[in-house]
């Protein structure tokens, strides 16, 4: 029987996402502003539904996936 | 142990207790920030500071005085559609007339007309006078103008907002 692969690249990879969504968080809500103070308001409920996309995306990252816990603590954690 | 350890002595016991799921859980919180940040921008009614009034708002039309009492190299404030909404009028050397909302967009400080720029005082920003882009300084959208008419009577009138010409080209 095969031994089950190590957790880290799973958890590595949703905190890489997590980022990821972050940055484009920021990109998008900058984006956004300079929009709106330009009087360009047409793209609000697009840029709304993408950035709640985002958001959902990370929260099911945050909450739904196992194996977050314990991966960063010390070594002298019991 | 770290220098810095022994510079800063302080007992920070659980910094090194926060687990992936805690940093992935202040990730999305912080996503979930720029969610409602952007649908409040949705929701607001209200245009933002130094924003142009949004379109189909009916046009207002405010009488600025006679346009020979202005010379070239002058300018007048005014307010246009509130009490707040306060914009400058002002005749550029070659005789233009040009209005503009004083709220400057880098951090909304009132500009003023003075050596035939439109100048910032708060954080050293210019702005050209013929479309309001700026030229020096830290903004980087340009003045929200105002429409004009001069009635044959030799009267100004502010009659409405001028679409933006859009972002300014890098320097």
């Amino acid at each position: 029987m095969r031994p089950k692969p190590p957790r880290t690249a799973m958890t590595s990879f949703v905190l890489g996402m997590g980022l990821l969504i972050l940055v484009i968080q920021v990109y998008l809500f900058e984006t956004v502003l300079g929009s709106v103070l330009d009087g360009r308001r047409a793209l609000l409920g697009g840029a709304f539904a993408a950035s709640l996309l985002l958001t959902v995306i990370a929260l099911f990252l945050a909450f739904r996936i196992r194996g977050l816990e314990n991966e960063s603590r010390g070594k002298d954690e019991p | 142990m770290a220098k810095w350890r022994k510079a800063f002595p302080v007992d920070l016991a659980d910094e090194s207790f926060i687990s992936r799921r805690e940093f992935a859980r202040f990730l999305a919180l912080v996503s979930a920030g720029f969610t409602a940040g952007i649908g409040y921008l949705w929701i607001r009614k209200k245009p933002l500071e130094g924003a142009p009034e949004p379109a189909g708002l009916p046009e207002a039309r405010v009488d600025l005085g006679p346009a020979a009492a202005l010379a070239p190299g002058q300018s007048r404030l005014f307010t246009y559609r509130d009490k707040d909404d306060r914009c400058i009028l002002l005749r550029t050397s070659d005789g233009e007339l040009r209005a503009y909302r004083q709220t400057c967009t880098h951090l909304g400080c009132a500009v003023r007309f003075k050596g035939g720029q439109l100048e910032c005082p708060c954080h050293n920003g210019y702005f050209e006078c013929g479309r309001g882009f700026p030229v020096q300084g830290p903004p980087t959208r340009p003045l929200s103008a105002i429409a004009l008419e001069v009635a044959p009577d030799g009267r100004i009138w502010a009659v409405g907002d001028l679409p933006k010409p859009g972002r300014a080209k890098e320097a």
